[in-house]
């Protein structure tokens, strides 16, 4: 699998790891990864740092993820190498995500 | 599944039918050669046992039958006889035997053997299956990526025509990638333009270009202002399509004296080649269109200058992103240098320059496929 969760239910917060490519063939599985959890949480980290390439359909996942979960809980994303951080930042999702 | 057991020896025919049945094999059985073809065409069994010897025919040559009516499907032969010199073997193989087991067998290896084939065409049940489904939808993506195709062609067809100072190249890769481009000049002589890119590929990707399409030619005919249109585009494609899906896109307006307003949202930098030959580069600074909602869409617009003699380029990221045979992406240093080279002022046509570019392009792709489809939009304040 390309998609890993860590739950942590006592700091509030869950991680979704992503390792290879970040595009289209991950819609299904990316979506189950927030949807199906138990609870929803405050903090959500989706760690990027084993993605080499993430293409616009990504973007348009992670505005979706944001859609779906709940309007106060913060969207973290974590560890983009410069390629991507330089899509990310050309599509201003630093106005909806905290890039780290 | 099903076993065809061809054996003169009535003994044989009874161990190898009891055999199979314990592992739940439908069994059919035949004595001569024209039992045994008799029953491979009525029974289409999965897998077949046969002694080399058998009355009224030759087995190598009822093998070959087998195998003719078959056709794709697979149907393991195994030989079980009592002739087990290596030469029998050896010629039993030559003709497509799958297995040779000697006379007489130990009943538990017998089945051993049998469960190995029994999985062998299971399997390939399974991916002929799969195979299947794989091909329908492919050739249904295919057929819509040739929808999107025809549509997308048809809303350019009504852009301005190529002139001295604007050109407009899309080269299409095999698939739709969501670029669009619209161009054309209005009452007043400002010429308006948009370059967008939808995320994802296909028909899904063209979806929201029909309605973007019908609101640049009214603004074209109504004067909008720049972000009045942006505004509506972004408005359009909030409730069209579904939350994942975007579209990165430049919206410019260029005066007739060179005044560009423009605004941009997720899009690599335009880029203006000066008369001097120096380079300036315009950047997009917005969300792309399709994801604010409307009271946090920013519509504000930027301006820049054209004068006499200077190039505007904006190019889509499939540009950028042009891999050549070493897998290296094109980016932003080299397409600048080929910018330089191909609009250099050497050239006063607008089309011989895109021309230029395009060669440049096609030659750092060499022989590797272009993946996606590339936009190159070229505008040239005209000296007066």
């Amino acid at each position: 699998m390309s998609i890993s969760i860590a739950t942590d239910d006592k700091k509030d917060y869950v991680t979704i790891t992503i390792i290879g490519n970040f595009d289209f063939s991950l819609f299904n599985d990316f979506r189950n990864a927030y949807t199906d959890l138990e609870k929803s949480y405050s903090l959500y980290i989706v760690d990027i740092s084993n993605v080499e390439y993430l293409d616009s359909a990504a973007l348009g996942m992670l505005l979706s993820m944001k859609n779906t979960v709940s309007g106060n809980a913060t969207i973290q994303l974590k560890g983009a190498n410069d390629f991507i951080k330089n899509i990310l930042m050309i599509s201003r999702f630093d106005k909806r995500f905290d890039i780290k | 599944m099903k076993l065809l057991c061809v054996d003169s020896e009535p003994a044989y025919r009874e161990i190898i039918s009891l055999c199979a049945q314990e592992e739940n094999l439908e069994v059919h059985t035949a004595s001569t050669y024209k039992e045994a073809m008799e029953a491979f065409l009525e029974h289409e069994p999965d897998i077949v046992t046969l002694d080399v010897l058998i009355k009224g025919g030759n087995a190598f040559n009822l093998v070959k039958e087998f195998k003719a009516i078959a056709g794709e499907r697979l149907v393991p032969i195994v030989f079980v006889t009592s002739n087990s010199s290596d030469l029998m073997m050896d010629q039993c193989f030559v003709i497509g035997a799958d297995d040779f087991i000697p006379k007489p067998f130990n009943e538990q290896l017998f089945n051993i053997r049998l469960k190995a084939h029994m999985r062998n065409v299971q399997l390939m049940q399974e991916m002929y299956g799969k195979n299947k489904t794989l091909t329908y939808f492919q050739t249904m993506i295919e057929r819509e990526h040739e929808m999107a195709h025809q549509v997308l062609n048809h809303i350019q067809n009504r852009n301005e025509i190529n002139t001295r100072n604007l050109a407009v190249t899309r080269l299409s890769a095999a698939s739709f990638n969501g670029d669009l481009a619209l161009v054309k000049t209005r009452i007043d002589n400002s010429t308006l333009i948009f370059v967008g890119d939808f995320t994802g590929h296909g028909l899904s990707a063209s979806i929201g270009a029909l309605p973007i399409m019908q609101a640049f030619f009214d603004a074209v005919d109504e004067l909008t202002e720049v972000s009045d249109l942006v505004t509506q585009i972004n408005r359009m494609l909030l409730s069209i399509l579904p939350d994942y899906m975007f579209c990165a896109g430049y919206l410019m307006l260029i005066s007739e004296q060179g005044e560009i307003s423009y605004w941009g949202g997720g899009m690599p930098d335009a880029l203006i080649l000066r008369d001097s030959g120096s380079l300036d580069a315009i950047s997009s600074n917005h969300m792309p269109l399709g994801i604010l909602p409307i009271h946090e869409f920013e519509s504000d617009f930027h301006t820049s200058q054209l004068h006499d003699g200077d190039t505007l380029l904006i190019a889509s990221d499939g540009v950028l992103e042009l891999k050549n045979n070493k897998n290296e992406m094109l980016g932003k240093e080299l397409l600048k240098a080929y910018i330089s080279q191909a609009y250099s002022n050497n050239e006063e046509d607008l089309r011989v320059s895109q021309f230029n570019m395009e060669k440049k392009l096609s030659r750092y792709l060499g022989e590797c496929e272009q993946l996606d489809d590339i936009t190159l939009v070229a505008y040239k304040k005209a000296r007066t």
